[in-house]
């Protein structure tokens, strides 16, 4: 079986944070209560379970597990443990070959990492952005830069090898120098993965708004610019080589699970605006916290009261599956008429697939492989977007490279530009 | 019918003062159509002419009215445009009656509009019926409105007709001044055919549909025609009215109003203005007053595709079936590439064409900005006329320039003058003279050079006025300007779709206008985009539109792909209506920066 016919990845979301910060548009709420987290814990493992019963897809040997968030460490040791068992019990978690969890600094301590790490959590993905407090203040951020360099020594202790710090560049009060130290002070800590992202204003995000108004100034475009490439720059002499777009990681140290993103393999998503992705259809979860608790609360009662196979009648409600051997049906997520409440799904065309494939594979610096476009989707890359494909190699910003078209330097940096010639 | 129950008439009106409206209750009301399919303003059929709410083609609607008096009438109403563009097919649909209704606003008075129209319609010896409508309105004040006609325009008013399309009110008394006033054609069956042609249609079936009006003689199908124009002759394949679906009879005679096909391939064949007459005994004189249209504004029209060439043609030629003062030619561009020069009557003209073009045709054009007809006078003794401000001749061989001017006439409350004033000025006008129609509001007359107009006078004058002012202006022929051509260059290139013509004198502030819009209109590339004006080899302005030094969305995974994607694809449609000029992306906008160089960036 190809890789693409497999969920090669399992992603768990949690939409809670201690404070929502302010440049966020992630499915992410503050203000929830113990009991709401609780429920959601079981309201996910209800999803889990029930979408067990007949799989889009069988998962792959090794898929890897990606606990993202929101921030997942706001749930409780318990929690997570109750989680990763359902996971485990029901065949999504089968030996990955990778299993991250994100944590954010003021959330997480040595004994919960300790158990996280022996619930089988090999990658710790931490959430340090800067490390200047000013900085972090003005991101509405609730830890400060000890905090932060606190978190990745916690993670060492706890016997986490695989450490990723999220950084970011281009935020109010960063300039260039404050930039450099947080990058020097992030190196100092032996990390093997660092993710850098320049600040995208997300339309809508108090962020936004404060910029617009002017009460908060961004670095000028010049001095973002200079921080994107000393990012490159310094990174690399420190033995991180980029690998994707905001990506730096040691060889063999690059994220597996993000890897399946980017490699447009298919991956399942459970939890408040999860996206499921088949290889032909996108499933994207409700964004509302008490609609997803409410909706799989229902099966919960069915289960308790009619036991496992009513419940699987039940659970047709939600999936719809036809004929007379209900449980047996395929649980297919076509378009339209299996929709309900909890998710709703985008079906993909061969040409939508094969755009996405392209933009996604050409985030990464080794790029897309010709020979699997060939085998996955029939189709020679060279002659398929034969023109557009030429001007962007005369005007290099895409290159060939045994067998595989990427990006040059100069195409990332203008990778909108260069993306848009695949949509 | 007997010649003495004939009535031949039109309504002219300044825009929004009703006619559409009445039009529909005039024909609604003599059961020429039944209620059921009465659509809304009938009349104006044409897609365009609705969402605009202006009328863009002639039509001509006959109806059969059972007077007060007991008799029948046949009554011809023919509908005019309403717009200054169209001012000689107006000439001709006046020249085919032989009256016309004046309507007037009740609470807006007279305006520029409707002076220009009474003035067309008194040279055609029109007996004019004044209408004074909406008066359902509130503010309505029809007293007022009566004195400044007979104040104004001179005719009495004493027995204008008051009414309200809307509700309907007073209708009914139109129709009775109609048949009482509006004197019967004065024509004769048996003298040799002598028929004006005020409109023309194009249908794929039948060919060209002309609109006559029948002086003498009698037109039937079968017999030989001749356009005496131009001396083209036809057989007759159909003759018909309109009640307003086309109808076929046996036979149009003197005094009435109808259509003919003559298997006419294109509308340029018969034009509007013509006289038809039997080819086997044709009449001695044509009608007066033919004339053939030329167009006044003249504008680059390239596809942003430059595989779409073909298509641009083939629908230019069918918009040309239909639309004899529609004039193009191909032409060449080093920045735009292949496209053509075409001729307008005017910018509203040139406006609907380009809609058409891209709502019919699904073309993506460039537009570049519309200019007039320069008339040089080299030094070599030779007049030479420049239609496209690229093609200006180098300043070393130019006598003198000439440029056409037009008489403005501007009606406006009397605490806007001093701004009307100030922005003719401004725009190179001279003053002429100013009356007072009454003790509120004014009529300023000003010469001005057409090109001013087409630019962006209109909207200045509706935004100096609040939107009081009124406009009309009739051409006035060309005069001597000190004119020069400034150049922009984009990366050091010269973008001959670019250049404009502009008076010496502002020339400094315009290139330094211009470029700043530019600069503010031209989206940002991977590289730093200088924008000079030059005139002949001298800078006089320069921005850069700085370069973007990255672009790049930062974060994708697992979630965001549908919305990444989305955003990419928007960004391509954007580009979709741009024009790569050399290494630079170029926005339609761009190509019209010397229309908006004065609004906010």
């Amino acid at each position: 079986m190809e890789r693409w016919e497999q969920f090669q990845g399992v992603y768990v979301h949690t939409p809670f944070c201690l404070q929502k910060c302010l440049y966020c548009d992630f499915p992410s709420y503050a203000g929830f209560t113990e009991d709401a987290r609780q429920q959601y814990a079981e309201a996910l493992c209800r999803e889990i379970e029930v979408r067990s019963v007949r799989r889009e897809l069988p998962v792959a040997e090794g898929a890897t597990v990606y606990f993202g968030g929101g921030t997942p460490t706001v749930l409780s040791v318990a929690q997570i443990g109750r989680i990763v068992d359902c996971l485990k019990q029901n065949g999504w978690w089968k030996e990955p070959a990778e299993a991250t969890i994100e944590a954010n600094p003021g959330t997480v301590d040595e004994p919960k990492l300790e158990a996280l790490r022996e619930m089988g959590f090999d990658r710790i993905s931490i959430g340090v952005q800067s490390l200047q407090d000013n900085e972090l203040r003005a991101l509405g951020r609730i830890h400060t830069a000890e905090q932060a360099v606190e978190a990745v020594r916690a993670a060492k202790q706890a016997g986490f090898q695989r450490i990723n710090a999220d950084l970011m560049s281009g935020i109010p009060c960063q300039t260039e120098e404050s930039f450099g130290k947080t990058l020097d002070t992030i190196l100092q800590l032996g990390l093997s993965h660092i993710s850098v992202y320049s600040l995208i204003l997300e339309e809508g995000t108090p962020l936004a708004r404060l910029v617009e108004e002017g009460s908060v100034q961004l670095p000028d475009e010049e001095a973002s610019f200079n921080m994107y490439e000393m990012t490159t720059d310094v990174l690399a002499k420190a033995g991180l080589q980029r690998y994707e777009i905001s990506n730096y990681a040691a060889l063999g140290q690059e994220s597996l699970h993000n890897l399946v993103y980017w490699h447009y393999e298919p991956y399942a998503a459970f939890g408040v605006g999860a996206c499921t992705f088949t290889g032909t259809e996108r499933r994207t979860n409700t964004f509302d916290v008490w609609q997803f608790i409410k909706g799989w609360q229902e099966e919960e009662v069915c289960s308790r009261s009619n036991g496992m196979s009513e419940c699987i009648q039940h659970a047709s409600c939600v999936y719809k599956p036809t004929g007379e051997n209900e449980g047996a049906e395929d649980i297919s997520l076509s378009a339209g008429k299996e929709d309900s409440a909890l998710w709703q799904t985008e079906p993909l065309d061969r040409k939508t697939q094969i755009s996405e494939a392209m933009i996604m594979g050409l985030r990464l610096r080794s790029g897309v492989s010709s020979d699997v476009m060939q085998k996955r989707f029939g189709i020679d890359i060279q002659h398929y977007y034969g023109k557009e494909l030429e001007r962007l190699r005369q005007n290099k910003m895409a290159e060939w490279d045994r067998g595989r078209l990427r990006l040059t330097e100069y195409g990332m940096r203008y990778g909108n530009r260069a993306f848009e010639a695949f949509v | 019918m007997q010649k003495d129950h004939i009535r031949n008439f039109s309504i002219i009106a300044h825009i929004d003062h009703g006619k559409s409206t009445l039009a529909d209750r005039l024909i609604e009301m003599t059961g020429t159509l039944s209620k059921r399919e009465m659509e809304e303003q009938i009349l104006d059929s044409m897609e365009l002419e609705k969402e605009r709410g202006i009328t863009i083609k002639d039509q001509a609607v006959q109806s059969i009215y059972r007077a007060r008096n007991g008799e029948e009438y046949m009554l011809n109403f023919i509908d005019t445009p309403g717009h200054v563009d169209f001012n000689y097919e107006v000439s001709r649909a006046l020249a085919a009656c032989e009256g016309a209704l004046l309507v007037i606003d009740a609470s807006q008075g007279i305006e520029a509009q409707t002076l220009a129209n009474t003035y067309l319609a008194l040279d055609n010896n029109l007996e004019i019926i004044p209408v004074i409508n909406k008066i359902d309105l509130p503010s309505a004040d029809p007293d007022k409105v009566r004195k400044e006609i007979e104040d104004v325009i001179g005719i009495d008013a004493s027995e204008a007709v008051l009414c309200s399309a809307k509700t309907g009110e007073g209708v009914s008394d139109i129709l009775e001044a109609i048949v009482d006033r509006v004197p019967p054609p004065v024509c004769d069956d048996s003298k040799p055919l002598k028929a004006l042609v005020f409109d023309s249609k194009f249908d794929s079936y039948k060919g060209v549909l002309l609109y006559l009006r029948v002086y003498d003689g009698t037109i039937r199908k079968g017999m030989k025609i001749e356009m005496m124009a131009t001396g083209a002759t036809y057989e007759v394949t159909e003759v018909g009215v309109f009640k307003p679906a086309p109808v076929n009879v046996d036979v149009l005679s003197a005094g009435e109003v109808g259509f003919l096909a003559a298997a006419i391939k294109t509308v340029g064949e018969a034009r509007v203005g013509d006289t038809v007459t039997d080819a086997v005994h044709p009449a001695e004189e044509p009608l007066p007053g033919y004339r053939k249209a030329t167009p006044m504004v003249f504008c680059g029209l390239y596809p942003v595709e430059n595989t779409d060439y073909d298509n641009l043609r083939d629908a230019l030629e069918k918009l040309q079936l239909n639309d004899a003062s529609l004039l193009f030619e191909p032409e060449t561009s080093t920045a735009l590439g292949f496209g053509f020069r075409c001729g307008f009557l005017g910018l509203l003209h040139m406006d609907v064409i380009k809609e058409r073009l891209e709502r019919e045709y699904k073309l993506d054009l460039i537009t570049t900005a519309p200019n007039v007809v320069y008339q040089i006078n080299k030094t070599n003794g030779d007049i030479e006329l420049v239609d496209n401000p690229s093609a200006f001749p180098d300043p070393t061989v130019i006598a003198e320039v000439a440029e056409p001017y037009v008489t403005a006439t501007i009606i406006v409350p009397k605490d806007y003058v001093g701004a009307v004033m100030e922005l003719s000025q401004e725009k190179r006008g001279e003053y002429q003279n100013m009356t007072y129609l009454d003790e509120d509001r004014v009529m300023i007359h000003y010469s001005l050079p057409l090109s001013e107009i087409i630019y962006d006078y209109f909207d200045r004058l509706k935004s100096c006025s609040r939107g009081y002012a009124s406009l009309d202006y009739e051409l006035a022929g060309y005069k001597p300007s000190d004119l020069v051509k400034v150049d922009i260059l984009l990366n050091g290139d010269q973008v001959d779709a670019l250049a404009a013509i502009v008076h010496r004198g502002n020339a400094q502030v315009q290139g330094r206008r211009l470029v700043e819009r530019l600069r503010s209109l031209i989206p940002r590339q991977q590289f730093a985009i200088p924008v000079q004006a030059a005139i002949g080899n001298k800078v006089i302005a320069r921005e850069d539109v700085a370069a973007l030094r990255k672009d790049v969305l930062a974060k994708c995974y697992g979630g965001d792909i549908s919305r990444k994607r989305k955003l990419l694809e928007k960004q391509k449609a954007g580009k979709k209506r741009m024009k790569q000029v050399g290494t630079v992306e170029l926005p339609q906008e761009a190509f019209m920066a010397i229309l908006s160089m004065d609004k906010k960036k």
